[in-house]
């Protein structure tokens, strides 16, 4: 046990030296790993349709999964899928359990503190409400002082009740919170713009609507270690990155998973697009 | 036979009789869990998935998705559900039961060990993970315990049910030391000082007489407290690891988290949780009335 605390702390302490130091030398410890075992051990959401989710025989799919795919074809490593949460994602890269993610993460400052995300971000969402159309909110104002329901864990529930006032009821499953809003437990539910826009479109809630203008357009990020960031690894998935806004993978994905094409990703095919192409 | 006025034969008389108030026949025992599930009969689960199957088509007319969609989604999820779900419970359970019971067999004799540093640590130890939030364990070991564990150059990798398996059965162990303590010392003590007069020693009285006596009143509580510790096992579902409860919710998200999938995929969860522990509760009864000791 004293032997674990130990190499615990020490591993701590050997984090804390590599922070400091990140340009000034590479150990590529985990890029290196990889390649000696052929394996990348990358978190992806298990709970986050369509970016992460389970069929009903149990694998992991999604558009995120896709790219967790493409990035172990383009290494030249197999690939094991590890589930995280939103809770838990950020300590499993920390502790080494996973070598990287790709979690429906938003790059946050703080975040950046602890994980390494390197540029340029795969994908934007913004945070709306979902609310009954009875109700007619028109603006973020008109929530002040009620119950709106949230989902754990996510970064801009904090944000909303600090700015409009608003008392944030958090569960642990979409489908809780979404309940929660048809037994009139809470105003609104919020949420993704993307998410709350496919369930919307579904049918299954015609009473409800999206009335707000999205706020806090929030870039997603993938992660790799942090003291890796400007090394190998972090370098390489800049690469790629930028190689999915510019040959117009990420759009392919979008669609094949049917999310609803953003305005970002067609944004940045276009910064990126090649010059000499037709 | 002789007729005794208030015991075969009806009291004479009405007048009230004061007898002294008995504590132990009115206090909860430790079986109240198991002894009240044991009571339902065994068509409960079904009465109550068969509410739960009706009542949402009154409650929720508010969508296209029907229950009928919701059960179809119930169904086609299930052997994922059982395989890599509820798998995992009974996995998780029978591992720290079997954890805990070694464990807490030797923290319970040490109870009662002779040497006083002994009973006081092992005393300490029992109360401090028998008075533990099992969630507040779960959590330490969690976070606690590293993910993989060099040996010989080797890297030998824990999975999360493991650290479950781990969590669970420290305080599995505390109760049955307790379990194995309450037993040695409900064995009269006229034994012990018959078997000492024999000049057996203190380690053939404790194994060859008076644990083979302590057994079968062990075990009541020992099957008591494995009901309980399988109905804890969603618990885990709260750190991320993947069993039943975890996968239900995941399942839910593939459906589109609709809310009408809550009622069907939490009550099967209900039903199976009460298949698996009903039986371990009527058994457990019948056990503990059949070894009750006649006073």
């Amino acid at each position: 046990m004293i032997k674990a605390i130990n190499s615990m702390l020490s591993g701590v302490a050997l984090a804390a030296v590599a922070a400091t130091s990140v340009s000034a030398e590479c150990t590529n410890d985990t890029w290196n790993k990889v390649m000696e075992r052929g394996k990348v051990v990358i978190g992806v959401k298990a709970d986050y349709k369509p970016w992460g989710y389970r069929d009903s025989d149990g694998n992991l799919v999604g558009m995120e999964i896709d790219m967790a795919n493409d990035v172990a074809a383009k290494m030249g490593v197999d690939v094991e899928l590890v589930p995280v949460q939103s809770s838990n994602r950020m300590q499993f890269l920390e502790q080494g359990k996973i070598d990287m993610m790709i979690a429906t993460m938003s790059d946050r400052a703080d975040r950046r503190e602890i994980v390494g995300i390197p540029g340029p971000n795969y994908y934007t969402s913004g945070t709306n409400v979902m609310a009954p159309k009875a109700l007619g909110f028109s603006k973020w104002e008109d929530l002040t002082g009620k119950k709106v329901c949230g989902k754990q864990g996510a970064f801009y529930n904090q944000i909303v009740e600090e700015r409009y006032g608003v008392e944030i009821v958090a569960f642990t499953g979409n489908a809780e919170a979404k309940q929660a809003l048809r037994d009139k437990k809470c105003v609104a539910w919020v949420y993704d713009d993307s998410s709350i826009g496919s369930d919307l479109s579904s049918g299954n809630w015609d009473d409800f609507e999206m009335p707000l203008s999205s706020e806090d357009d929030n870039p997603w990020g993938l992660a790799v270690p942090l003291a890796e960031k400007s090394c190998v690894f972090g370098q390489f998935m800049s690469g790629l990155q930028y190689n999915w806004h510019r040959e117009g993978t990420l759009i392919a994905l979008e669609a094949k998973w049917g999310i609803k094409p953003t305005a970002y990703l067609a944004k940045e095919n276009a910064r990126y697009s090649d010059w000499l192409a037709e | 036979m002789k007729r005794i006025a208030g015991l075969n034969a009806p009291a004479r008389s009405d007048m009230a009789v004061l007898k002294p108030f008995d504590v132990a026949a009115h206090s909860p025992d430790g079986y109240i869990f198991t002894r009240w599930v044991a009571a339902l009969p065994w068509w409960t689960p079904f009465a109550v998935f068969m509410t739960m199957a009706i009542w949402p088509s009154i409650a929720y007319a508010q969508s296209n998705y029907s229950t009928a969609q919701a059960f179809d989604a119930l169904w086609r999820w299930t052997p994922f559900l059982l395989k890599s779900g509820f798998f995992f419970n009974v996995l998780i359970s029978v591992l720290a039961m079997t954890i805990g019971t070694v464990l807490g067999a030797a923290l319970g004799l040490a109870q009662i060990s002779l040497l006083r540093p002994v009973r006081a640590g092992s005393w300490f130890v029992t109360q401090l993970f028998r008075n533990s939030p099992w969630l507040v364990l779960l959590f330490i070991v969690l976070l606690a315990f590293p993910f993989e564990i060099r040996l010989f150059g080797g890297v030998i990798r824990i999975p999360d049910w493991i650290k479950g398996v781990i969590g669970l059965s420290l305080p599995v162990m505390a109760n049955i030391s307790e379990v194995v303590r309450g037993a040695v010392q409900s064995v009269p003590t006229a034994q012990w000082e018959a078997a000492e007069s024999l000049a057996f020693s203190r380690r053939q009285i404790l194994w060859q007489i008076i644990l083979p006596q302590c057994y079968k009143r062990m075990l009541p509580p020992w099957m008591n407290w494995y009901a309980i510790l399988t109905m804890a096992t969603p618990l885990c579902s709260l750190l991320g690891i993947e069993e039943l409860i975890t996968l239900s919710r995941q399942a839910m998200e593939s459906e589109d988290n609709h809310p009408e999938l809550l009622v069907p995929f939490f009550g099967f969860a209900l039903v199976l949780f009460f298949a698996y522990c009903y039986p371990i509760a009527r058994l457990t009864m019948r056990l503990e009335r059949k070894f009750a000791v006649k006073s």
